[in-house]
């Protein structure tokens, strides 16, 4: 039997030596101390800027509909976000379209509240989970208190004192969808139109939202993990974002190189088959 | 010694953290070749969810919207309301499966009216941000550069190429042939865009792993958040 090419050998690795290098690829970009500086890509100083005029009191809505899968992406942009309201003393509310994230949007925010001194039911609060966004968006509008009821807490929307005087959509400043699924085109198209939305979307979903983008209908937008290294730039905080987005660029570089030495490999063997011919 | 002693299942929260690693690790020893460990937790993580789903089903939905209204606050006229909407399972029977088109009909009266308000809030203003593009400098444009023209010009370009790819009502000759591969290239290197996002988010769904079994399970403190 002829022996193998070092090309061929090349050509026929085991996949799995590729994920074993992946792996520690991954592992080794989340541990290591590195701080790359990011460049402010426009959409996130966008978002930056829109959050920058809010003024103390003000309203917000945070849409919050992801749930373990895409953790890396949307824990660190929401954790940014919730910092930069906190910082700017304003008043949010959530809402979860997904059973999942009611809970994992309620612990994070549990989390970074109490860290910041801001108390439930007086500066923030959780509305739990609501199903059919497009029903929940209409009734807000009309009457928000009838359409939520409750919190996520189990006490009637009109006793807390954050939304004291709250009694539509219309009554907030501005919508922030954190979110892997397409529900942004829904706040666009059944909120108030004087309601500023920001967008702070996974990676996949980006390239869809810059048309909303160009045409202003949202204001600015964080794009996964990339863009809360950003954001948190922006804020000087040091988060998540900045080790995740490390992993993931570091990750994308050892897949082009996969990419170039196997196609290396593949063009080296065709010639060598030539060759012999 | 701490950090062993910490780490150990002796907690609550410790053994759920536990139970989170060794389901990771199972779903990804598929990874390393089919196993029927792997099948026993998909089997798992498919019941669970689905099982989980249930509860906020029935005590944010049918809970919160139905039974509360009628019982606690005694609007009686929801009572009907779910049977209206059970009479689509009439759809499985050949006798009485017109009962079920009523249902259809409303939700379909109730998309097409939606869909009314949605075209005008999503798609008008696309149209009308496009049809603004100044696409010379004038006094009207103070604040426009030749960068922008050129952008809008390249922007309106592609928009009609891609427009052009999509007719299909007549046979594509000529300029209007080319005008349609120029618009099949913009849409490839748009596609291309959005499949280099996929590959990022695949790789951040992998790494929000990988952050979990470092952060909460050996405590490997990652960031500063």
């Amino acid at each position: 039997m002829q022996p193998q090419t070092i090309w061929q050998r090349m050509l026929s690795i085991d996949r799995r030596l590729l994920y074993l290098l992946l792996f520690v690829n991954i592992v080794a970009f989340l541990v290591a101390p590195i701080r790359m500086t990011a460049s402010i890509s426009p959409p996130v100083q966008k978002f930056y800027d829109e959050i920058e005029k809010l003024k103390p009191g003000d309203l917000v809505m945070i849409s919050s509909n992801w749930s373990a899968s895409t953790l890396a992406e949307n824990q660190p942009q929401l954790e940014a976000v919730l910092n930069h309201l906190m910082r700017k003393g304003v008043r949010f509310t959530f809402i979860s379209i997904e059973a999942q994230s009611r809970d994992i949007s309620y612990r994070l925010a549990e989390r970074v509240t109490s860290a910041a001194g801001y108390k439930y039911g007086e500066q923030w609060a959780h509305f739990g989970f609501v199903p059919n966004l497009t029903v929940a968006i209409k009734g807000m509008v009309n009457d928000l208190p009838s359409t939520i009821k409750q919190d996520v807490r189990g006490t009637p929307i009109e006793k807390l004192p954050v939304l004291h005087g709250v009694k539509s959509l219309r009554d907030y400043q501005m919508v922030i969808d954190v979110t892997p699924s397409n529900t942004v085109p829904v706040w666009i198209s059944y909120s108030p139109k004087e309601l500023r939305i920001l967008y702070c979307p996974t990676s996949v979903m980006a390239a869809e939202a810059y048309t909303y983008l160009d045409s202003g209908q949202i204001k600015g937008m964080i794009t996964g993990a990339k863009g809360a290294q950003e954001y948190e730039q922006l804020l000087g905080i040091r988060g998540l974002g900045a080790p995740f987005a490390n992993a993931i660029s570091f990750s994308h570089v050892l897949i082009i190189i996969f990419i170039l030495l196997g196609n290396f490999a593949m063009l080296m063997q065709r010639r060598y088959e030539r060759r012999e011919v | 010694m701490d950090w062993f002693t910490e780490f150990l299942p002796r907690t609550p929260e410790r053994l759920s953290i536990w139970i989170g690693v060794i389901c990771t690790l199972a779903i990804y020893s598929l990874l390393y070749r089919e196993n029927p460990f792997y099948r026993f937790f998909e089997h798992m993580y498919i019941g669970l969810a689905a099982g989980y789903s249930l509860g906020p089903l029935f005590v944010d939905i049918i809970y919160r919207y139905w039974i509360e209204p009628i019982w606690v606050q005694g609007y009686w006229a929801w009572a009907f309301v779910v049977p209206y909407g059970m009479y689509l399972y009439f759809i499985f029977s050949e006798r009485y499966g017109w009962i079920s088109r009523i249902v259809i009909g409303t939700l379909i009266g109730a998309s097409a009216g939606l869909f009314f308000q949605e075209f005008s809030s999503r798609y008008l203003p696309q149209l009308n941000s496009t049809l603004k593009r100044p696409l010379w400098i004038s006094s009207a444009n103070p604040d426009i550069t030749g960068w922008d023209v050129f952008v809008n010009f390249l922007f309106i370009a592609i928009l009609i190429s891609v427009l052009t790819y999509f007719t299909f009502s007549y046979e594509q000759r000529g300029v209007i042939k080319r005008t349609a591969i120029l618009g099949r290239w913009f849409l490839m290197i748009g596609l291309g865009a959005i499949f280099g996002n996929t590959v990022m988010a695949r790789m951040a769904l992998l790494i929000g792993r990988i952050y979990y079994l470092l952060n909460d399970w050996l405590m490997i403190r990652i960031g500063g958040g």
